[in-house]
């Protein structure tokens, strides 16, 4: 006679050995192992206190006989707390979904209930194979004021929990963030970033709801980002940007008219296109100033003293000849 | 010629489409504005249910992705030929109630009553160039030559109504924006009923 029994943690439980009286003499077993006496009173099994270590199989033998006379499958657990709900359109008009969880683990078996009602009408929320814990609903009716109302019920065995909520459709309509973000150096110029993306694929008429985005994007070196709304098109240049310095871009998206912003699109990173080091064609070339930029992060004007071709030696010793001969020319001034 | 003028309508439909669009967009921004000035004036909760009223054309439409370009036309004329009256009838009201005392509302109401004028000459046009009769009023109110008139309101189911009117033509104009942008893919101008484009 095997079955499974729930209890929760912190209560006291008592397990009779089948049908045998109180003062018959058993021997009980825990996963295999004997349990001591001092837990028994008379053929009865007594748990204080139970906690989640002590699940598993508990079997009753007869004293001499060693008959299994009975077993059973303790699980102990809590009941559900209240549920976390969430419920979004990522693919209106098309319909929404709602996912669920736990705040903290039961450590036993739930079953979820969820209803949904629109206005008197019942809906029914056809649940996904993956996630388990999600349902999705299409829309039979849309543009209307009538409130959608969803209850999602958590039961197991030791108790159940309901939490309920209620939006209209506009609300929830919360696109996915757009994809493929690429951010790539405009040529010729040091201070603009030429950004595209695309419409998330979950959002299925973008020309019928269009999106609009929201651009943002700091050098890596700074906290502070900037940001651009568009109301149109999946491109953007940037023209403020530090010349030779690395940025970090992100894109969000939302429907033009209704619903909230996406999460942010995965950051893509990008630098800004700089001149090459010109090379000295003389040796009365002794410096070269460049300047390409007015941002007030640009290095200062580079001093060019050493063509790549002119340095003697090699590693951390490796000096430009022409360097040598100004440093050689200063020594004999002050000897 | 045959060609021209059906390049030449195709564009003036485009034309009108876009600026129609434009005209929802602001007309959605300036009623979500106008409901919070009115249900903070006119002393209700911003949460209140109200009930559908007789008269007021509700948004909510099933299948509305089957919809024929003449249905979307016909239904959004209807509709906010019905606001035209309903907002004017509520500018009267809110003379009659708070006077010169609320010259503000009065003038964000007049604003969005003649924005709904203006959507409805689109509309008129769009119909026009779909080669359609465009339903005189005239008729509307024949129809309604049967039953009395309904017993006038208290002062505080007119503010009720008025907040349903403000919220249903918010809706609306989310939702012609929305027919205007079907009635602009190239597909609708033979007058069949666009399906929503598959999700990959």
């Amino acid at each position: 006679d095997s079955h499974i029994q729930y209890e929760r943690v912190g209560a006291d439980v008592t397990m009779k050995c089948g049908s045998m009286d109180w003062d018959a003499a058993v021997t009980w077993t825990a996963n295999g192992t004997d349990i001591d006496e001092s837990h028994l009173n008379g053929s009865y099994l007594i748990l204080k206190n139970v906690d989640l270590s002590q699940s598993g199989q508990y079997s009753c033998y007869e004293g001499s006989s060693w008959h299994l006379k009975y077993q059973t499958y303790l699980r102990v657990g809590m009941p559900p707390k209240e549920p976390v709900l969430m419920c979004r359109s990522n693919n209106y008009p098309k319909g929404f979904y709602c996912s669920w969880h736990l705040p903290t683990p039961t450590y036993i078996p739930n079953s979820f209930n969820i209803s949904v009602i629109h206005g008197t009408k019942d809906m029914v929320c056809e649940k996904d194979a993956v996630p388990k814990n999600r349902c999705h609903i299409r829309y039979l009716q849309l543009f209307s004021t009538v409130k959608y109302k969803v209850t999602l019920t958590v039961t197991n065995a030791l108790g159940k929990n309901s939490t309920t909520l209620t939006f209209d459709e506009f609300a929830i309509v919360k696109p996915d963030p757009p994809e493929s973000v690429v951010a790539k150096p405009v040529p010729n110029n040091p201070r603009r970033l030429e950004v595209s993306w695309q419409n998330p694929s979950s959002w299925p008429d973008p020309e019928s709801f269009p999106l609009k985005f929201f651009l943002r994007y700091r050098p890596l070196i700074l906290d502070q980002w900037q940001h651009v709304e568009l109301s149109d098109g999946t491109s953007h240049t940037i023209t403020d940007a530090y010349a030779g310095k690395e940025y970090i871009i992100q894109v969000a998206a939302k429907d033009n008219d209704i619903g909230t912003w996406s999460d942010w699109s995965v950051a893509v990173h990008a630098t800004p296109w700089t001149e090459e080091p010109k090379h000295l064609t003389t040796e009365a070339q002794i410096t070269e100033t460049t300047s390409a930029s007015t941002s007030s992060f640009m290095a200062p004007p580079t001093t060019k003293i050493c063509d790549k071709g002119a340095v003697v030696g090699s590693g951390a010793v490796a000096v430009c000849w022409t360097a040598g001969l100004v440093v050689a020319a200063y020594s004999v001034l002050f000897i | 010629m045959a060609a021209a003028d059906s390049h030449s309508s195709a564009l003036r439909r485009r034309d009108l489409c876009s600026r129609a669009i434009r005209l929802a967009g602001k007309m959605r921004a300036d009623v979500v504005d106008l409901l919070d000035t009115y249900v903070e004036r006119q002393g209700l909760d911003a949460s209140a249910s109200v009930a559908a009223v007789e008269g007021v054309p509700l948004a909510a439409v099933e299948r509305w992705d089957e919809q024929t370009s003449t249905q979307r036309l016909l239904e959004n004329l209807a509709a906010y030929r019905a606001f035209r009256a309903l907002l004017a009838q509520m500018l009267e009201e809110q003379r009659e109630q708070l006077g010169e005392a609320d010259a503000g509302l009065g003038r964000a109401l007049a604003a969005v009553l003649l924005q709904v004028s203006a959507f409805t000459y689109h509309l008129e046009e769009l119909l026009r160039l779909e080669s359609r009769g465009i339903p005189g009023e005239e008729e509307e109110e024949e129809e309604e030559d049967g039953p009395p008139p309904p017993p006038r309101l208290s002062i505080f189911e007119q503010k009720l109504r008025g907040l349903g009117v403000l919220r249903e033509l918010a809706q609306w104009a989310v939702r012609s924006a929305r027919d205007l942008r079907q009635l602009a893919k190239p597909s609708a101008a033979s007058g069949t009923a666009p399906g929503l484009a598959e999700s990959p």
